[in-house]
């Protein structure tokens, strides 16, 4: 029990996918410039890497060595697929704004190199436990790029067509926040973030290891 | 050999699986979608022309001919004549316009004498907050009212584009100004069925 708990927070945490591997960044920059579109893109995102990890896991007995790569590449697009026919189904306003976005799962790094460097190598239940890990702690980073760079960005922030916040009417919203440049910015000051709050718990950790 | 065979049969166990996964999901999921592809082109042709009651798309292959020739750089992609009580009460055209992140579906109500009843999109792939300003700042669409029947290119260009969303706000003129040349090249001769 315990080392699924740390399989998952090392996704969250010390080996977030965004802010520490950098990896599948480019569909983040992309999509989080709303929080709704982050929303739908980070369960996406964690549904296929958690279900693609639990099978590759599941089977990884019985895949081949030589030809894993092609048996994860077909096991990760299935799922994609379904995601796809299913959010085209039921939230087709998310799915028109989303786009191609949701097919190019496929070729996000981070569910391929999951399947490939963890779940290949370990045990059911540690491996869904990473794949969860690692899709919410994706989730959470694009969540918090998109709430800052459409609050800022637009002057409210948006949950379909409810105004959830909205900054006093003098402010004017820097558009650049809303292109390409705003998002590497603001992704620059969240990795900045999230080192001091690792190596800080780390140095909390190691506090307490001596005091013992 | 032996060793090869295993390979092939991992691989292609694996394709039959995730297939037939697959075919199950569609099964589910694709009447679901036509009805909600359906439900949306309904809405944006009425909300185009609000008083139709009936829309029919035109199938004359000479006629549509012409006017995917004129519609050009625009893409036609279908002409509808809506009918009001049985008469016709003017058109509704689908076409894609090319915006800032690609293609804008958008569709153009124009009543019987080319005045613009309504234009709404479709799909569009515009910067989220930015881009979309066309669909959210009100008076963008409302301006292409004030056209006059059988407008021309150079009355579409006198209108107003948003501040910084210049490239989202040509995709949609651009569009209105092709369904303008449609109207004058095609539609106002009575070439679209009888008006």
């Amino acid at each position: 029990m315990k080392d699924l708990v740390k399989a998952f927070r090392q996704g969250v945490g010390i080996e977030n996918p965004l802010t520490v591997l950098m990896i599948g960044l480019c569909a983040v920059l992309a999509v989080s410039t709303q929080l709704q579109n982050a929303v739908f893109m980070g369960i996406a995102v964690t549904f296929v890497a958690t279900m693609s990890s639990v099978l590759v896991s599941l089977f990884r007995k019985l895949i081949p060595n030589e030809v894993r790569i092609p048996v994860f590449i077909v096991v990760i697009a299935s799922f994609v697929t379904i995601v796809d026919l299913v959010m085209k189904a039921f939230v087709p306003g998310i799915y028109q704004v989303l786009g191609i976005w949701i097919p190019l799962i496929v070729v996000n790094c981070m569910i391929l190199g999951r399947a490939e460097a963890f779940a290949y190598h370990n045990r059911l239940l540690l491996s869904a436990a990473d794949g969860l890990g690692m899709g919410v702690g994706y989730w959470l980073v694009m969540v918090l790029l998109a709430t800052i760079r459409e609050l800022f960005g637009t002057g409210k922030l948006m949950w379909f067509e409810t105004t959830l916040v909205s900054l006093p009417a003098g402010y004017a919203p820097p558009s650049i926040l809303l292109l390409f440049p705003g998002a590497f910015l603001v992704f620059g000051f969240m990795i900045a973030g999230s080192r001091w709050l690792n190596e800080r718990s780390a140095a909390r950790a190691e506090a307490r290891a001596c005091r013992r | 050999m032996g060793d090869s065979l295993k390979l092939i049969a991992a691989v292609l166990i694996t394709c039959v699986v995730a297939a037939t996964g697959l075919t199950l999901t569609y099964e589910v999921a694709a009447p679901r979608i036509a009805e909600q592809n359906r439900l949306a082109e309904e809405r944006s042709l009425k909300a185009v022309l609000p008083d139709a009651d009936g829309f029919e798309m035109l199938e004359d292959a000479a006629v549509l001919e012409r006017a995917t020739a004129v519609a050009d750089p625009a893409d036609l992609a279908a002409i509808y004549r809506a009918t009001e009580q049985g008469a016709a009460s003017g058109w509704a055209i689908k076409l894609s316009s090319r915006g800032y992140g690609g293609p804008m579906q958008l569709v153009i109500g124009l009543d019987g004498s080319g005045l613009v009843t309504g234009v709404s999109i479709l799909t569009m792939n515009e910067t989220p907050g930015l881009g979309t300003k066309v669909m959210t700042e009100a008076w963008f669409m409302e301006q292409f009212s004030t056209l006059p029947g059988g407008f021309t290119d150079a009355d579409v260009r006198g209108l107003d584009s948003i501040s910084g969303v210049t490239r989202s706000s040509s995709g949609i003129k651009n569009g209105v100004a092709a369904a303008g040349r449609i109207y004058a090249a095609v539609l106002a001769n009575g070439e679209g069925g009888a008006q």
